[in-house]
C-alpha cells in the first residue's frame, strides 16, 4: 500500500475524495428523508420515490441498464489508467506523459505475438474504442417511444432511406413541373460518383449507432446511388455528400524515386525488390541512353515468349522512351510472365522520374503504376480444382 | 497487473469488429477492392478520354494493374487475344499464340498468292491481305442473330428462339471456329485448316457459316415456340 501511494499518490486521494462525496451524499439523503413533511425551507423533499413508480417497466429496465453500463463504462476506464501507469512504470518513462502511441509501442515490446492476424494479437486501448457506444433512452418515462421508426428496431438507419425515398419524389415532382414548361434538367450539372465513395458499412454503423447487415447496407448504397443519378440531383448536393468520402488520394501514392549520377553525369534511378507473382526484379535505368536491355546479361532474347517481351517494351512504347533509356534488370524466381511482370513494373516505376506528371498519369491510368496483388487461388477441399467442382453423382 | 491482463482479453474479443466490403461491383474472388477500375492501356483510349476531358473524373480514382497480355503496341488487337484464350488447351498459352500466328501467316501467304496471280487490277484492289482484317471479317460474318434455350413448359422441354447479346455471339462464332478446327482431318495442320476456313467465312462461305445458318433454320422452325420465353 505504501508503495501504491508512493506511486500513484493522485489516485488514491482520487479514491479518498469520491469517498467523501459519497458519504456526503448519503448523509444529505438521510437529512432529508428524515424530515420529510417538516417546514424547513432549506430542506429539499425528494419526489423522486413517486416519479419512479409512475415510470414504466422499459424505462426502469432501461435505467437499470444504463446504469450498469455506465459502471461497467467507469470500471474499464479506472482500470485502464491503472493499467496505463503500470505500463509507464515497466517501461521507466514518466506516467503523466505517457500517451496511446506509447502504449502500443510497449504492448508491442512486451508482449511480442508472432500471431498473423492482427485482430487475434493483445492490444490496450481505450475503454470507449474497444467497447461500442450505447443509445441513449429512445422512449420517455410513460414508455411511448420518440422515434416513428421505433419499432423498425434500427429507427436512425431506417430513417435515412426513409429521407432518401422522400428526396427521391420531391425530386421527381421538381423535375415533372421542369418539363411541363418544356425545360429540360441541365445536363452538364448532372452528378457523378467520380472521385469519391460511399460511406462504408462500419462508418454508416458509426454514424447511426446501429448494426446494419449487409443486406441492409445495399440498400443502403442501391437507394442512394438511385438519388445521385437522377436527373435534377444537383438540388441535394449537400445531402448525398453527407454520406460519400473521397477516395484515398492517388497522388500521394506515385512519388518517383531520386535520381542519382554516375562518375561521367548520366543520370540514372534504381528501383529494388519489384513484385509479380514470385519474381523479383531490380530493375536501373539510365538517361540519356541508346536504347539498350540488358535483363541477367542478355538482351531481350532472355525471353523466348512473345509475350513476355511486349510486356517489357510495354511502358518504353507507352511513353515513347524506347531509344531515350537503356535499362539494365536483374530477376530471380517465379515463371516467364512472372518475370516479364516484374520487370514491366520496375520499368514504368524508373520512368516516372525522367517523364512530365502527365504522362505519370497517363501511366497510372494505364495500370503500369499499381502493383499487381493477384496471386495463384487455392485448391478447395471437396472441390477438384480452385473453382471446378467434383461431376455431381446422384448415389 | 491482473487488471491489464484482464482488460487485454477483453480488448482480443471486441477490438474493432472489421468485416469485408460487401460485394457491390466486383467480382467475388477479386483482390482488388470495388471501387478499382478496369485500366484504359491503349494510347488512343487515352487520348479520346483527354479530349472529352473525362480524364478528370479519374484523377483521384485507383486503377487496376494492367494483366500480363495487354499492351499498347500497335499489334495487339482485343478481339485476337479473345480467340487466342478460346483456342488453348490447359493454360498452354505460348503454343495457342504460335499456331494462330502461324495461321495469320498462311492466310497472308494465300492471299498474296491469289493477289500476285490477279490481273485485273480493279479485283486486285479489292483482295484483303492483311490476316487481322480477314479474321474480324469472319468472326462478324459468322455472328448468330439467335440462339435457343431451353424451357420447360407442361413437363417437356421446348428449344426456344431468343435473340442474343453482341458479346454472347461473337462467342458463339469464335467458339464454332475452334469446334471446327479441332474437327478437323489429322492430316491437315491446324494452322492449313484454319487459314482457309478464315478466309472462306470471310467470304461468307465455308463450315462456320454454314453453321450459322443452321441454327437460323432451326430458330425459324421452332418460331412456333417463341412466346414461352414470357408466358
Amino acid at each position: 500500500m505504501m508503495l501504491m501511494q508512493r506511486l500513484f499518490p493522485n489516485l488514491v486521494t482520487n479514491k479518498l475524495c469520491s469517498a467523501k462525496i459519497l458519504t456526503n451524499f448519503v448523509l444529505r439523503c438521510t437529512y432529508g428523508l428524515n424530515n420529510v413533511g417538516s417546514d424547513d425551507p432549506g430542506v429539499e423533499i425528494p419526489e423522486k420515490k413517486i416519479v419512479e413508480e409512475k415510470t414504466s417497466l422499459a424505462m426502469r429496465a432501461y435505467l437499470q441498464r444504463a446504469t450498469q453500463y455506465n459502471s461497467f463504462m467507469d470500471q474499464q476506464i479506472h482500470e485502464y489508467k491503472i493499467g496505463k501507469r503500470h505500463l509507464a512504470n515497466m517501461m521507466g518513462v514518466d506516467p503523466e506523459t505517457f500517451t496511446q502511441k506509447d502504449i502500443d509501442a510497449a504492448i508491442g515490446y512486451l508482449f511480442p505475438s508472432g500471431l498473423y492476424d492482427p485482430k487475434a494479437r493483445p492490444l490496450m486501448r481505450p475503454p470507449s474504442e474497444v467497447f461500442p457506444p450505447k443509445k441513449d433512452a429512445e422512449f420517455d418515462e410513460s414508455g411511448r417511444p420518440f422515434h416513428v421508426f421505433f419499432y423498425t428496431g434500427k429507427p436512425n438507419f431506417y430513417s435515412i432511406l426513409h429521407n432518401i425515398a422522400t428526396k427521391l419524389v420531391e425530386l421527381n415532382k421538381f423535375e415533372d413541373s421542369l418539363r411541363k414548361n418544356n425545360i429540360l434538367p441541365d445536363a452538364d450539372k448532372k452528378l457523378t460518383s467520380f472521385g469519391s465513395q460511399w460511406l462504408s458499412k462500419e462508418d454508416l454503423e458509426k454514424k447511426t449507432v446501429e448494426r446494419l447487415s449487409d443486406h441492409e447496407y445495399k440498400h443502403f448504397v442501391v437507394a442512394i446511388e438511385r438519388l445521385l443519378n437522377h436527373a435534377c440531383a444537383y438540388k441535394l448536393t449537400e445531402f448525398i455528400s453527407e454520406y460519400q468520402k473521397p477516395m484515398i488520394s492517388t497522388k500521394s501514392i506515385v512519388e518517383s524515386s531520386p535520381v542519382l549520377y554516375t562518375k561521367d553525369g548520366r543520370a540514372y534511378v534504381t528501383v529494388k525488390d519489384c513484385p509479380r507473382k514470385d519474381a523479383r526484379a531490380d530493375v536501373t535505368v539510365y538517361y540519356p541512353g541508346t536504347g539498350k536491355l540488358s535483363i541477367n546479361g542478355k538482351g531481350i532474347e532472355f525471353f523466348d515468349y512473345i509475350q513476355a517481351r511486349e510486356q517489357i517494351l510495354f511502358p518504353l512504347l507507352f511513353t515513347d522512351m524506347i531509344d531515350k533509356v537503356d535499362i539494365e534488370a536483374t530477376v530471380s524466381g517465379g515463371g516467364v510472365s512472372g518475370k516479364a511482370g516484374a520487370i514491366r513494373f520496375g520499368i514504368s516505376w524508373c520512368l516516372c522520374s525522367f517523364v512530365d506528371p502527365e504522362v505519370v498519369e497517363r501511366m497510372r491510368i494505364a495500370g503500369l503504376l499499381q502493383k499487381d496483388y493477384r496471386r495463384r487461388e487455392r485448391k478447395k477441399p471437396g472441390q477438384a480444382r480452385a473453382r471446378r467442382k467434383f461431376t455431381w453423382k446422384k448415389r | 497487473m491482473a487488471l491489464f491482463v484482464k482488460h487485454l482479453r477483453l480488448g482480443l474479443i471486441v477490438k474493432h469488429g472489421f468485416h469485408p466490403l460487401p460485394q457491390l461491383t466486383a467480382a467475388k474472388y477479386s483482390v482488388y477492392p470495388p471501387h478499382y477500375v478496369e485500366p484504359v492501356f491503349k494510347k488512343q483510349d487515352i487520348d479520346k478520354l483527354q479530349e472529352s476531358g473525362e480524364i478528370e473524373n479519374y484523377k483521384l480514382v485507383p486503377f487496376k494493374a494492367a494483366r500480363s497480355n495487354d499492351t499498347c503496341s500497335v499489334f495487339h488487337d482485343p478481339l485476337v487475344s479473345k480467340f487466342i484464350n478460346y483456342m488453348l488447351k490447359k493454360g498452354q498459352k505460348k503454343i495457342a499464340r504460335q499456331v494462330l500466328e502461324n495461321t495469320f501467316e498462311k492466310i497472308k501467304r494465300l492471299q498474296l498468292a491469289k493477289y500476285n496471280r490477279e490481273t485485273d487490277p480493279e479485283r486486285k484492289a479489292s483482295i484483303i491481305i492483311d490476316p487481322v482484317i480477314i479474321f474480324k471479317k469472319a468472326v462478324s460474318n459468322c455472328k448468330p442473330l439467335l440462339k435457343l434455350t431451353a424451357v420447360k413448359r407442361g413437363g417437356s422441354y421446348y428449344q426456344v428462339p431468343v435473340p442474343i447479346t453482341d458479346k454472347e455471339s461473337t462467342f458463339y462464332a469464335m467458339r464454332w471456329f475452334v469446334h471446327c478446327g479441332r474437327e478437323k482431318d489429322k492430316a491437315v495442320s491446324f494452322a492449313d485448316f484454319m487459314a482457309s476456313e478464315l478466309i472462306n467465312a470471310s467470304n461468307n462461305d465455308g463450315r462456320v457459316f454454314k453453321k450459322k445458318l443452321d441454327l437460323h433454320k432451326l430458330c425459324e422452325a421452332n418460331r412456333a415456340y417463341a412466346h414461352y420465353r414470357w408466358s
